[in-house]
C-alpha cells in the first residue's frame, strides 16, 4: 500500500512539473473548445437562427420588388438594408467593405415578369375550367434573373440555403399574384380577407424532431458536440506528456534502476496509468463544467448532461482508458522522445480528424468514413453523442463499448508482450 | 573474508553479436571488498554487472549470493542490493528528497527511519542546501552525487557501482569516493567499473581485467603489477588489452 501511494504520489508531482504537458492537455483543448464552439454556433446562428444581414437594391419599376421586401423583412431571418442605384461593382464593393454576407439586386423588370406568369398561369387556370375560351399570348420580354452577390467566405451550403428561402418566398409571391388575377378575372376586387388569412395561416408546418431513444428531445448545437469531442482530443493528447514520460524514464535508465528494487514493475505502470486516468477524467470534467457554467455567460448554448450517469461513467472511463492505453503504447515502442512526441501528437491529430472530432462523420466522403472507424477517438465520440445527443441507451452504446473495450485490451497486450521482451515483466 | 558472491561459468551471446558477450566466466567476489571490473569498451563489464544485477538472464552459468545464508538467487537478495547505473536514473524534475522519499518507499523503508536515511545521505554528499530543488537544475557532479544517493538509499550489503565519477568535478569525485571508502568500512561489498584507472587504483581491494567476454586477470593490484612487471594499472592495462582502438 505504500508503495502503491508513494509512487501514484510520485507520478503526480511529475505531472504537475511537467509544464509544456499540462499546456497541451488543458490549456490548449480549452482555447480550442471555447474557439471552435463560438465558430460553430454563430455559423449555426446565421443559418437557422439570428438575422442575416443582406443588402437589397431595388431596381423593379413595379410593386412586386416591395413586396418581395417585405416578405424577406417580415420573415424575421434577415436584417435588410434597402438601397437603390447601386451599380454591380459598388454592391461587391460594399460587401467586401462593410461586414455583409450577401446582397440582392431585384431587376428593373421583376414585377412586369411577375405578373406575366401569374397571367399566363391563370389564363390557362381558366381555359382548363371552361372559363375562357382562348388566351391572350404575352408579349415577349427578356427574362432578367434576381441576382445574388456573396462574399466569398460564406459557406456553400448556407449560400444555399438563403437562396432556398428567396425561392420560397418568391414562390409564394407568384401565388398571391395568381390568386389576385383569378378573383380579379371573376369580377373581384380583391382576394376575400378571409381567404387570405386562410392561405397564411393554416400552413402545415414542419415539425423538427432529433431522434432520441430515452424519450426526451435532444438539443443538438455546437456545445453538445465540441464539449465531448474536444475533452476526447484533450484527452489522446496527453500521449504527448505519458508517452514521452515513459520513453524518458526508459532512456535514462529510471526503468532499470527500478527492476534492480524488490518491486513489481507492473505497480510502477499502471500507477502511471492510474494517475493519467484521473487527468483524463479531470480533463473531462473541466471542459464539461466550462460547457455547463462559462458557456452560458458568453452566449453559447449551456451544455445540458445526459440523464444516464451509469452510461456516462463508462464511456469516459473507458475513453479515458483507451487514451492512456494508446499513450503507453506510444511510449513503450517509441526508440526516443522526439519519436514519441512526434508521432504520438501526429498520430492524434490524424485521427482525430478521421474520427470527426473537427468535421462531423457524416459530411465525409463514404471511404474516409470507413477508415475513420480505425480511430479510436470516433468511438470515443460516438460513445458521448448516443449519450448527449441521442438519449444514451445501453443498446445503443454496444458497438462503442465493444470497440473501445478491444482497443484497450490490444494497446495492453502490446504493452506486455514488448515489455516483457524487455524482461521488465 | 567470506565469498558473497559466486560466479560460475557465466556465458551470453547478445543477438546480432559476432562472438559471445561473456565467456565462460568464473569468479567469487568476497564480503566487505572493494572489487574493481576493468576493461576496454565492449569487454563485458556491464553485461557482467546486469547479469549480477539480475537485469539480464546469462545463456548458461550460475550467479549464487550469500547474503542470508548461501545459495540465494539474485532475485531473492534484491533488497540488499544497491545499484548506481552510468545514467542519471532518477526524475530530474523532482527534487533530490522527493526522489528518495519515492526510492526509499518501494523499499518498504518506514518512513522515520526513511526520513532520517534522506537527511543523512544529503548532508554527507553535500546536498542539504539544494534538497528541495528540482535537479534539472543541477551540475553534472551535483547529480552523480544524487544518483549514488538513490542507490545507496536502502543500506545496501552489496552495492554495483557502474562508472559512479564519470563527468564530475574533483571537489564531487573526492566526495563520491570518501562516501564509498565509509561505505566499504561499514561492511558494504563494493563491485565498480571506471575508467579512472589512477581512481581505481587507489580504491579497489581486487581487480578483475576482462577483454572479448573472458577474465584475463584477478587479483590484488600490487600482486598483478608484480607478476607482470608493470608500475601502475594503466601500463598493466594498456599491456594485457593493447593499444588499438575499442570503439
Amino acid at each position: 500500500m505504500n508503495k502503491l501511494l508513494a509512487t501514484l504520489k510520485k507520478e503526480a508531482l511529475v505531472v504537475l512539473h511537467d509544464k509544456v504537458g499540462l499546456l497541451l492537455m488543458y490549456v490548449m483543448p480549452i482555447v480550442l473548445v471555447f474557439i471552435i464552439t463560438l465558430v460553430n454556433d454563430s455559423s449555426f446562428r446565421m443559418v437557422s437562427g439570428n438575422e442575416i444581414s443582406i443588402l437589397v437594391v431595388n431596381d423593379d419599376q413595379g410593386d412586386c420588388g416591395d413586396s418581395l421586401i417585405a416578405l424577406l423583412k417580415n420573415s424575421g431571418s434577415f436584417k435588410l438594408t434597402v438601397a437603390t442605384k447601386m451599380s454591380s461593382a459598388e454592391m461587391q464593393q460594399s460587401l467586401l467593405d462593410d461586414n455583409r454576407l450577401l446582397a440582392i439586386r431585384i431587376p428593373r423588370n421583376f414585377s412586369l415578369q411577375l405578373n406575366r406568369k401569374a397571367s399566363g398561369v391563370t389564363d390557362l387556370m381558366l381555359k382548363e375550367f371552361g372559363v375562357k375560351d382562348s388566351i391572350v399570348e404575352q408579349p415577349k420580354t427578356v427574362a432578367q434573373s434576381l441576382v445574388l452577390y456573396y462574399d466569398p467566405v460564406l459557406q456553400e451550403n448556407y449560400r444555399f440555403s438563403i437562396s432556398n428561402s428567396i425561392y420560397s418566398y418568391l414562390g409564394a409571391l407568384e401565388n398571391g399574384m395568381i390568386m389576385q388575377n383569378l378573383y380579379a378575372e371573376m369580377g373581384y376586387e380583391n382576394v376575400p380577407e378571409e381567404i387570405r388569412t386562410k392561405l397564411s395561416s393554416e400552413r402545415v408546418m414542419i415539425s423538427e424532431v432529433a431522434a432520441s431513444s430515452s424519450g426526451k428531445s435532444p438539443i443538438p448545437n455546437a456545445t453538445q458536440h465540441n464539449v465531448p469531442a474536444w475533452s476526447i482530443f484533450a484527452m489522446f493528447f496527453m500521449v504527448v506528456s505519458l508517452g514521452g514520460n515513459i520513453v524518458k524514464e526508459r532512456l535514462n535508465g529510471t526503468f532499470v534502476r527500478l527492476r534492480t528494487i524488490p518491486s513489481s514493475f507492473s505497480l510502477v505502470l499502471y500507477s502511471k496509468m492510474l494517475v493519467y486516468l484521473l487527468v483524463a477524467m479531470s480533463q473531462l470534467v473541466t471542459i464539461g463544467l466550462i460547457g455547463m457554467f462559462i458557456f452560458p455567460l458568453i452566449d453559447l448554448p449551456k451544455l445540458e448532461l445526459p440523464s444516464n450517469v451509469g452510461a456516462i461513467l463508462v464511456v469516459a472511463l473507458l475513453s479515458g482508458m483507451a487514451a492512456v492505453s494508446y499513450a503507453v503504447t506510444i511510449g513503450v515502442f517509441s526508440k526516443t522522445q522526439e519519436q514519441a512526441n512526434g508521432f504520438g501528437a501526429i498520430s492524434i491529430i490524424i485521427f482525430a480528424a478521421i474520427g470527426g472530432i473537427w468535421v462531423p462523420s457524416f459530411a465525409m466522403p463514404a471511404y474516409l468514413q470507413s477508415i475513420g472507424q480505425v480511430s479510436p477517438l470516433h468511438w470515443c465520440l460516438n460513445g458521448f453523442y448516443v449519450l448527449f445527443l441521442k438519449g444514451g441507451a445501453w443498446k445503443e452504446l454496444q458497438s462503442t463499448l465493444i470497440f473501445l473495450g478491444l482497443f484497450i485490451a490490444g494497446c495492453q497486450l502490446l504493452v506486455y508482450l514488448k515489455l516483457k521482451a524487455q524482461r521488465y515483466w | 573474508m567470506s565469498t558473497i558472491i559466486e560466479i560460475n561459468r557465466l556465458s551470453i551471446q547478445f543477438k546480432g553479436s559476432e562472438q559471445k558477450n561473456l565467456d565462460e566466466l568464473s569468479f567469487e567476489v568476497l564480503k566487505g571488498e572493494k572489487f574493481g571490473v576493468f576493461g576496454p569498451n565492449g569487454a563485458g563489464k556491464t553485461t557482467l554487472i546486469s547479469i549480477l544485477c539480475g537485469l539480464v538472464v546469462p545463456d548458461s552459468g550460475s550467479v549464487t549470493y550469500s547474503i542470508y545464508q548461501t545459495q540465494e538467487k539474485v532475485n531473492q537478495v534484491l533488497g540488499e542490493i544497491g545499484y548506481v547505473p552510468q545514467e542519471y536514473a532518477f526524475y530530474p524534475e523532482l527534487s533530490p528528497v522527493q526522489n528518495l522519499e519515492y526510492f526509499g518507499a518501494l523499499y518498504k523503508i518506514p518512513k522515520i527511519e526513511r526520513k532520517e536515511r534522506i537527511a543523512e545521505l544529503l548532508k554527507v554528499l553535500g546536498l542539504q542546501s539544494v534538497a528541495n530543488k528540482k535537479i534539472n537544475t543541477f551540475s553534472g557532479g551535483m547529480k552523480r552525487r544524487v544518483n549514488l544517493a538513490i542507490g545507496i538509499i536502502n543500506n545496501p550489503k552489496i552495492l554495483f557501482l557502474d562508472e559512479p565519477t564519470v563527468g564530475v568535478d574533483v571537489q564531487s569525485k573526492m566526495a563520491i569516493m570518501h562516501y564509498l571508502e565509509g561505505l566499504n568500512k561499514q561492511g558494504t561489498t563494493i563491485i565498480y567499473t571506471s575508467h579512472h584507472l589512477k581512481e581505481a587504483e587507489e580504491f579497489c581491494d581486487r581487480i578483475l581485467l576482462m577483454d572479448h567476454g573472458k577474465m584475463i586477470a584477478l587479483d590484488r593490484l600490487q600482486s598483478l603489477l608484480i607478476e607482470h612487471n608493470e608500475v601502475d594499472l594503466e601500463s598493466f592495462f594498456i599491456k594485457l588489452t593493447g593499444s588499438e582502438y575499442r570503439d
